[in-house]
């Protein structure tokens, strides 16, 4: 068995789960456990379904063709059965990659498509679908010092007093071999996140692996017209759905009956820290503005003070 | 059931004046159709979003071809009624959804139709326009000269968004040729297309418009039609793109989308080589969709335009 924690989760796999950071201590009775084993292809009382996934009740099974089923059980195991001609390097790439998000959805918890880095104590989270820039734009910040807390998905819970809470999914940074070079971390690269992709795990040096509050949501947007680079800060029912949309899967959101749950989540994170639109160039080039923007942002909303 | 029409076309030949002219049928207050806001609310075929939303993977952990093979999913959960899921159930869903693509009709490697043939959508609007036409605005929008747009257009394996090193915001789409991307279209044969002409378009546009609304199964008044095809006047989409930039356009500085908007303004822009290679290349399908093959350019294009490519193009 092998120990991980992610997304404040303790996890015991049968396999080896590479991209994730430190191992963690052995438990006796593990929040999450992965194994091998027989998934079904279909469920025959399907209460939901896709053209990749199924819902029946408490169980959830997702199909990536020619790499693996996954059957995600009441949020607390994954079994997966590799695909004929799955290549078996595959499989754990799409457990931290898709099948785990998923499984942070069926477990009822805020679980949002970001990365996020440590300001001044507090998680500040950077959201937007696949290829808006959250790992790059997490990079840069570590490249400036900032610990890396999440790169992919952010759980987030509510403490009894109010506080939002974030949760690192303890993984290393995916980043393409352009991102890689423009960020000049080719001395941080690691191995290929799958054999077929020109995508590498970069460690991201020292990570945060315990929760923390949360400072400021940005939701990552391109600038093209009309939209000019800048921050704007939507008002709370807008706010409201734009958590909604960046959910790990919005879709999954709507199907498990979880609308009112991120209603309420926007409404504390809101109050609590701030959600906001982050608008910039989507080239590297303006990486350092996008920097220095962010930093003038954090001394604006009192996440950071005056630098000495 | 919202019928599903393709609008498709190879890039540069009125994909985007069409889908102006039809969101405009629906203009409120007698107020043109905002060109950033058609662009937020229709997405392209290969748009990413969609498929990382209903299929759950993360499209950023395949291959192109991955990719690809599940594609065909997508557009059979989109024809099913997939976005107006999340919409509010007060609203009635419209009665045809228009989804641009710039995909060639291709196979999967599974061999399938990648774009789901009649389980993806009703119909396609093919909308084509003179490769002639084509080649300087599409150096134009590829930041190229018109020497690297004509050889794109002749390349059996011309790409879109297919890089391996970074994320495209799209999926890859396979351009085959100008030549192999409308045959592609034209000689499928899961589902009916109605053949629109770029040129047939500007000459009578309200008629040309009325003849692919019939084929959609979409009604609209004279009025609606007269009305689409004075707001969405080529004139104006360009004013509106001079005035606040259109989201569209391409991403290198000063770039402007709406360019000319002429039929046979490459009589002026094409050397008498250019103009030959394209015809040498494209010639059979041009005279399939009328195009005259033995036009040639009106005189040598002036020496600045000449530079201009070459500095375009270094």
């Amino acid at each position: 068995m092998h120990f991980y924690s992610i997304a404040g989760l303790t996890v015991g796999s049968e396999i080896a789960l590479p991209g994730l950071g430190a191992a963690a201590p052995a438990h006796d009775t593990p929040d999450v456990t992965i194994r091998g084993g027989a998934v079904p292809t279909a469920f025959a009382n399907a209460t939901a379904s896709g053209p990749t996934w199924q819902i029946a009740g408490q169980q959830f099974l997702l199909r990536i063709p020619r790499v693996a089923r996954f059957l995600l059980t009441a949020g607390n195991e994954i079994a997966f059965e590799a695909e004929p001609g799955a290549d078996a390097g595959d499989i754990p790439t799409f457990i931290l990659g898709t099948a785990f998000g998923i499984l942070l959805h069926q477990r009822e918890q805020i679980v949002l498509h970001a990365s996020a880095v440590r300001v001044n104590g507090k998680a500040v989270l950077f959201c937007g679908p696949s290829g808006a820039g959250k790992s790059t734009l997490a990079a840069a910040f570590s490249r400036h010092g900032y610990r890396l807390i999440t790169d992919d998905f952010c759980a987030i819970t509510v403490t009894a007093a109010g506080t939002p809470m974030v949760h690192p999914d303890g993984r290393q940074l995916k980043l393409w071999a352009q991102a890689i070079e423009k960020l000049d971390l080719e001395e941080s690269r690691g191995k290929r996140v799958r054999s077929k992709l020109e995508k590498f795990y970069v460690d991201p040096g020292e990570t945060h692996v315990e929760a923390l509050p949360l400072g400021a949501v940005y939701a990552l947007r391109e600038a093209r017209p009309p939209l000019v680079p800048g921050i704007e800060r939507p008002n709370v029912a807008d706010a409201a759905v734009l958590l909604r949309r960046n959910a790990y899967r919005p879709r999954l959101v709507a199907r498990l009956d979880q609308k009112v749950l991120y209603f309420h989540a926007a409404a504390t994170i809101a109050k609590n820290a701030g959600i906001f639109h982050l608008t910039r160039k989507l080239d590297f080039a303006a990486m350092p503005d996008v920097v220095s923007l962010l930093e003038r942002h954090w001394l604006e909303i009192g996440l950071m003070e005056k630098a000495a | 059931m919202t019928r599903r029409i393709w609008l498709a076309s190879y890039p540069k030949s009125g994909n985007t004046w069409l889908r102006m002219l039809l969101a405009n049928l629906a203009a409120k207050d007698d107020q043109p159709v905002g060109i950033n806001d058609l662009s937020a609310t229709s997405n392209i075929a290969s748009a990413r979003g969609p498929f990382d939303d209903l299929l759950l993977i993360d499209s950023g952990l395949l291959t192109h071809d991955e990719a690809d093979c599940l594609r065909p999913r997508l557009y059979e959960e989109l024809a099913r009624g997939a976005e107006d899921d999340e919409q509010d159930p007060r609203k009635t869903p419209p009665a045809v959804r228009f989804v641009k693509v710039h995909d060639a009709y291709t196979l999967t490697p599974m061999g399938e139709p990648l774009l789901a043939g009649a389980r993806g959508a009703d119909g396609a609007i093919v909308i084509v326009r003179d490769p002639r036409d084509v080649a300087p605005s599409l150096a134009s929008h590829r930041n190229t000269g018109i020497d690297d747009a004509i050889a794109f257009m002749n390349d059996r394996d011309a790409v879109f968004s297919a890089n391996t090193t970074k994320q495209d915001s799209q999926l890859r789409q396979k351009l085959p040729g100008w030549s192999g991307h409308i045959t592609s279209w034209l000689d499928q044969a899961d589902i009916p297309i109605n053949l629109v002409r770029y040129e047939d378009l500007q000459i009578d546009t309200a008629a040309v418009l009325h003849r692919a609304l019939e084929f959609a199964g979409q009604a609209a008044t004279d009025h609606e039609l007269r009305r689409a095809v004075r707001f969405a006047d080529f004139a104006r989409l360009k004013q509106q793109e001079e005035e606040k930039g259109f989201r569209e356009a391409p991403r290198q500085l000063g770039a402007r989308f709406f360019r000319r908007g002429e039929a046979g303004g490459w009589r002026d822009e094409l050397t008498p080589d250019q103009a030959a290679r394209i015809v040498s290349a494209h010639g059979a399908v041009m005279r399939r969709l009328g195009y005259d093959v033995t036009l040639a350019p009106l005189a040598a294009p002036s020496g600045a335009a000449g530079e201009r490519d070459c500095a375009a193009t270094g």
